[in-house]
C-alpha cells in the first residue's frame, strides 16, 4: 500500500529529529559507555524476544532423533517437515483450527461492522436520548459481574456448548465503538451534512460515505479484534466444557501441553512407570512444539501489516471520550 | 406507550424459566423459557427418550407443545415489531396496532395449544413418572397478551384513519435509536444480564438445581466466606498472591517508560525501529503460546537444559531441573512474563509521547549547557510524566484483576499456593469444585471493590490534575 503524504510528512520530520538529537551530544567517555550498554541491553532484549519462536522452529524442520537427543540449538540439523505433515494424524486439531479461523473472520467482521455502525449513530445529536444510550454503552468497560454469574448468564441463555458463544457476545465492542466515534466525528460535518440535501439516508451515507472514509481505523479495531479472536482461550475454557468439537485451537494446545507437564511432574518422583511415561511425553515433545507454531504462525503472517495501525490505535486511545 | 412497555415486558420474561406457559409436566426442565422451547425441540424433549419409549407420553403432545411455543415466540415477534413501529407517524401507528392485534392473537394460539397439551398430559398412564403441573404461565401470559389484544383494538379504534396516500414515515430520533436497539439489546443480554446472577449468592444452589424459596439462605455465604476456617485461610492466601504480584507490577510501572527514553537515546533510527518491531511480537501471542514458549525453553528437556549439558556446565549424571516446576520465586517468575509480554508494547505509547516533546526544550537545554542525562531528567521524564501517572492509576484500579489465564497456564501442582490469584480462585471454586454461590460471593467482592477503586482512582486524578482517567 502507499504510503499517504502525511505519512511521508511524519517520517522525514523524525529523521530529522533523530539527525538533530545526535549532533546536540558532545560524545564523552561516559556517553560511549552509555551508548554500548544501551546498545547491548536492547540487542538482548530484542534477542530474547525472537529466539524462543525461533527456538521452537528450528526444533520442529529438524531431524527428530536429533532433537530428542537435544541436539538442535541453534540451527536446523536434517531439514524436514514430516512434522507438520504428521499433524493431520493428531485426531481433532483440524476442527480446532476450523473453529479458530472461522470465529476469527466471522467474529471480527461482525465485529467491525457493528463498531462502525454503532459508532455513527452515536455521533448523531438527534437520536433519542443520545447522550444515555451512549453512557449505557460506554460504562459496560468498568463493571464486570464476574466470571461464575456471567457463566451462569451464557447457561440461562442457552449459549453453553453453542457456536454462537464465540460470537455474539464480541459484537458489541465499547472500547472499538469510542475509537470510531471519535474517528468519525473528525470527518468534517459538511461531507455528510450535503449527502443529505442530496436525499440520502442515515444507511445510505453510512454505507457510502462513512464506511470507505473510516477504513483506517476500521483496519486498526479489526487486526485487534482478530488477534483477540485468535487468541482467545477463556471462553472456550468456560462455555465448551461438555462439547470438545468447538474448542479452539488454543484450548487444545493448553490441553496438549498440559498432558506434558503433568508427564514431567510425575518423572519427578520417580519410578518405572513414570520413565515409560516420559519416554512418550519425549516422542510427542516436536508434535507439542509443531502445533505450538502452528497456532504463532498466522500471528506472524499478520504481524507486518499490524505494525502499521497498532501505533495508531494505541494513540487513538488515549483521547477518550 | 402502554403497548410499548407491556410488549418489553413479555420479551423479557419470555426468556426466563419463571412462568414458561410451557412448563406443563415434570418431564419439561424447569430451566428452559419458553425462547428455549421454541427453538430448540430437543432440549425441550430432552428427558422424555425413556417416557416416549415406554409410551406414558404420547410424542404428540409435545409436538403440540412445540409447535404451541413456536407460535407464542411468533406473536411476541410481531408484537415487538408493532410496538418499534408505534414511534412512527399515523401510517405506521396504524400498521404498527395492527401488528399487536395480530401478534397478540397468535400469542393466545400458541398459549391455548401449550394448554391443550398440558390436558393431553393428564391422559397419561403413567401420571407418577410425567409428574403434570399447572402450567400458571399460561394464564400469566395469556392475560397479558389479552390486555395487549384489547388495549390494541381499543387505541386502534381511537385513531382517524390513515389515507392511504401518506408515506410511511418516522422522525428521524426514532429512526436512529431503532437503529441503535439491536446493539442495546446485545450488550443488555451479555453485559447487564450477568449482573442478575449475583441472586445465586443468596441460595443454597448446587450445579444443575433450581433457586426456590427453600433453598434462600441470605447472608449465609457471605459469613461463611469469612467464618468457616478452610475458606478464609484459601482468602488471605490468594489475596496475598493477588497483592503481591500486583504490587509488583505497580511498582514496575516505571519500566515501560525507562525502556522507551532509552530506546530513544539510541543514535541509529534502524536499530530503534528494529527494537520496537521484535519487542511488541510477545504481546500479541496468548497465554497459552507463552506457556508453550516457557516449556520449549525452561522445561527439563528444554533449550536451558540442553544447552547447559553440552557445554559442560552440568554433570553428565545431573538431573535437569524443570524451572517451570517447583514453587520458589513464583510472584517474581511471573512478574517476569507479564513484563517480557508487554514491556515492549507499554512502551510505543512513551515513544509516541517523546516525539511530542516540544523540540526548543531540549535546543535551549543544550544552550544552556546541559548534559544528556540532565536532558533525560528535567525534559523527557516530566513530559512523559502526565502519561505515567494516568497508565498507574488504572494499574492501581485493576490491582484485583490479574486476569485468569496466565496462572492457570503456569499453575502445577507444585506452585499452587503461591499462584494462586483471584482470578484463579474464583475460577477453581466455581467451575472446578462446584461452590457456585461462594464463588459468587467472591465474584462480587471484587467486582465492587474494582468498581471503587476505579473511581477513587478518577477522583484523584480529578483532584491532581483536573482531567479524568475514565
Amino acid at each position: 500500500m502507499a504510503k499517504t503524504v502525511q505519512e511521508k510528512l511524519d517520517e522525514k520530520k523524525e529523521k530529522e529529529y533523530y539527525k538533530k538529537h545526535k549532533k546536540m551530544y558532545r560524545t564523552t567517555p561516559a556517553d560511549t559507555v552509555f551508548n554500548v550498554l544501551n546498545y547491548l541491553f536492547f540487542t538482548i532484549f530484542t534477542l530474547s524476544c525472537i529466539f524462543p519462536f525461533y527456538y521452537l522452529f528450528i526444533n520442529t524442520v529438524s531431524d527428530n532423533e536429533l532433537v530428542r537427543k537435544g541436539m538442535v540449538n541453534f540451527y536446523p540439523k536434517g531439514f524436514n517437515i514430516d512434522n507438520y505433515l504428521a499433524l493431520r494424524e493428531v485426531g481433532d486439531l483440524g476442527t480446532a483450527f476450523l473453529v479458530s479461523l472461522s470465529r476469527t473472520i466471522i467474529g471480527t467482521l461482525l465485529m467491525v461492522l457493528a463498531s462502525a455502525f454503532v459508532g455513527y449513530l452515536v455521533t448523531k445529536q438527534e437520536m433519542w436520548h443520545r447522550s444515555f444510550w451512549y453512557r449505557f454503552l460506554v460504562i459496560t468497560m468498568y463493571f464486570n459481574a464476574g466470571l461464575i454469574p456471567t457463566y451462569l448468564n451464557m447457561d440461562l441463555l442457552g449459549l453453553t456448548g453453542n457456536y454462537l458463544v464465540y460470537i455474539l457476545p464480541g459484537i458489541v465492542a465499547p472500547y472499538n465503538i469510542i475509537l470510531v466515534k471519535t474517528y468519525i466525528e473528525s470527518i468534517p460535518a459538511e461531507l455528510e451534512e450535503s449527502a443529505f440535501i442530496d436525499g440520502a439516508s442515515y444507511m445510505v451515507v453510512f454505507r457510502k460515505l462513512i464506511l470507505p472514509l473510516s477504513k483506517p481505523i476500521l483496519a486498526t479495531v479489526a487486526i485487534f479484534g482478530a488477534v483477540g479472536h485468535w487468541n482467545s482461550f477463556q471462553d472456550s475454557l468456560l462455555y465448551m466444557q461438555g462439547n470438545e468439537t468447538m474448542f479452539t485451537l488454543q484450548h487444545r494446545l493448553y490441553n496438549y501441553l498440559n498432558t506434558a507437564s503433568n508427564l514431567g511432574t510425575l518423572m519427578n518422583q520417580g519410578g518405572t512407570q513414570a520413565m515409560d511415561a516420559l519416554e512418550q511425553a519425549l516422542n510427542s515433545k516436536v508434535i507439542k512444539y509443531t502445533i505450538s507454531m502452528v497456532t504463532i504462525i498466522p500471528i506472524f503472517c499478520v504481524y507486518p501489516f499490524m505494525q502499521r495501525y497498532f501505533e495508531k490505535g494505541i494513540m487513538l486511545g488515549a483521547v477518550k471520550g | 406507550m402502554v403497548q410499548r412497555v407491556i410488549t418489553v415486558y413479555v420479551i423479557i420474561m419470555a426468556f426466563f424459566p419463571i412462568a414458561n406457559p410451557a412448563k406443563i409436566c415434570g418431564l419439561v426442565s424447569s430451566k428452559i423459557s419458553l425462547f428455549t422451547a421454541a427453538i430448540s425441540y430437543s432440549t425441550l424433549t430432552e428427558s422424555c427418550n425413556r417416557p416416549f419409549r415406554m409410551g406414558w407420553v404420547d410424542e404428540s403432545t409435545f409436538i403440540v407443545l412445540y409447535i404451541g411455543s413456536i407460535i407464542a415466540i411468533l406473536g411476541i415477534v410481531i408484537t415487538a415489531a408493532g410496538a418499534c413501529m408505534s414511534a412512527g407517524n399515523l401510517r405506521f401507528q396504524k400498521l404498527g396496532l395492527k401488528c399487536s392485534i395480530i401478534g397478540a392473537i397468535a400469542e393466545i394460539i400458541g398459549y391455548v395449544l401449550c394448554y391443550v397439551a398440558y390436558i393431553m398430559v393428564q391422559d397419561s398412564a403413567r401420571l407418577n413418572k410425567v409428574n403434570p403441573e399447572m402450567p400458571l404461565g399460561v394464564f400469566s401470559f395469556g392475560v397479558i397478551a389479552l390486555v395487549l389484544l384489547i388495549l390494541s383494538v381499543y387505541i386502534n379504534a381511537g385513531l382517524p384513519k390513515a389515507n392511504k396516500d401518506m408515506p410511511y414515515e418516522m422522525e428521524s430520533k426514532y429512526k436512529l435509536f431503532l437503529m441503535f436497539l439491536p446493539f442495546a439489546i446485545l450488550a443488555f443480554m451479555f453485559c447487564y444480564l450477568p449482573l442478575y446472577g449475583w441472586r445465586y449468592a443468596f441460595f443454597d444452589y448446587q450445579s444443575g438445581g433450581t433457586l426456590s424459596m427453600n433453598n434462600f439462605v441470605g447472608f449465609k455465604w457471605f459469613t461463611y466466606l469469612f467464618q468457616n476456617v478452610a475458606t478464609r485461610a484459601d482468602l488471605l492466601n490468594v489475596m496475598k498472591n493477588t497483592l503481591g504480584i500486583s504490587g509488583l507490577n505497580v511498582l514496575t510501572q516505571w519500566l515501560p517508560m525507562v525502556f522507551a527514553v532509552f530506546l530513544c537515546e539510541v543514535g541509529s533510527m534502524r536499530f530503534c525501529r528494529f527494537v520496537q518491531a521484535f519487542t511488541t511480537i510477545p504481546n500479541f501471542i496468548s497465554w497459552v503460546l507463552v506457556y508453550a514458549v516457557a516449556l520449549s525453553i525452561f522445561a527439563t528437556d528444554g533449550f536451558v537444559n540442553t544447552f547447559a549439558q553440552q557445554m559442560g556446565l552440568l554433570a553428565e549424571d545431573a538431573k535437569a531441573t524443570n524451572y517451570l516446576g517447583g514453587n520458589s520465586h513464583i510472584w517474581i517468575k511471573m512478574w517476569g512474563w507479564g513484563t517480557w509480554k508487554g514491556v515492549g508494547w507499554s512502551a510505543i505509547i512513551y515513544i509516541a509521547g517523546i516525539s511530542g516533546i516540544d523540540q526548543s526544550l531540549y535546543e535551549a537545554a543544550t544552550v544552556d549547557g546541559a548534559g544528556r542525562f540532565q536532558k533525560m531528567w528535567h525534559i523527557t521524564v516530566p513530559g512523559l510524566l502526565p502519561t505515567f501517572f494516568v497508565l498507574l492509576l488504572m494499574a492501581i484500579a485493576g490491582i484485583l484483576s490479574n486476569g485468569l489465564d496466565q496462572y492457570l497456564v503456569f499453575e502445577n501442582a507444585e506452585n499452587r499456593s503461591s499462584i494462586r490469584v483471584l482470578d484463579l480462585y474464583v475460577y477453581r471454586l466455581g467451575i472446578g469444585s462446584g461452590s457456585i454461590p461462594l464463588s459468587t460471593v467472591v465474584g462480587m467482592f471484587k467486582s465492587v471493590i474494582s468498581v471503587i477503586l476505579l473511581f477513587g482512582a478518577n477522583a484523584i486524578s480529578k483532584a491532581l490534575r483536573g482531567e479524568s482517567i475514565v
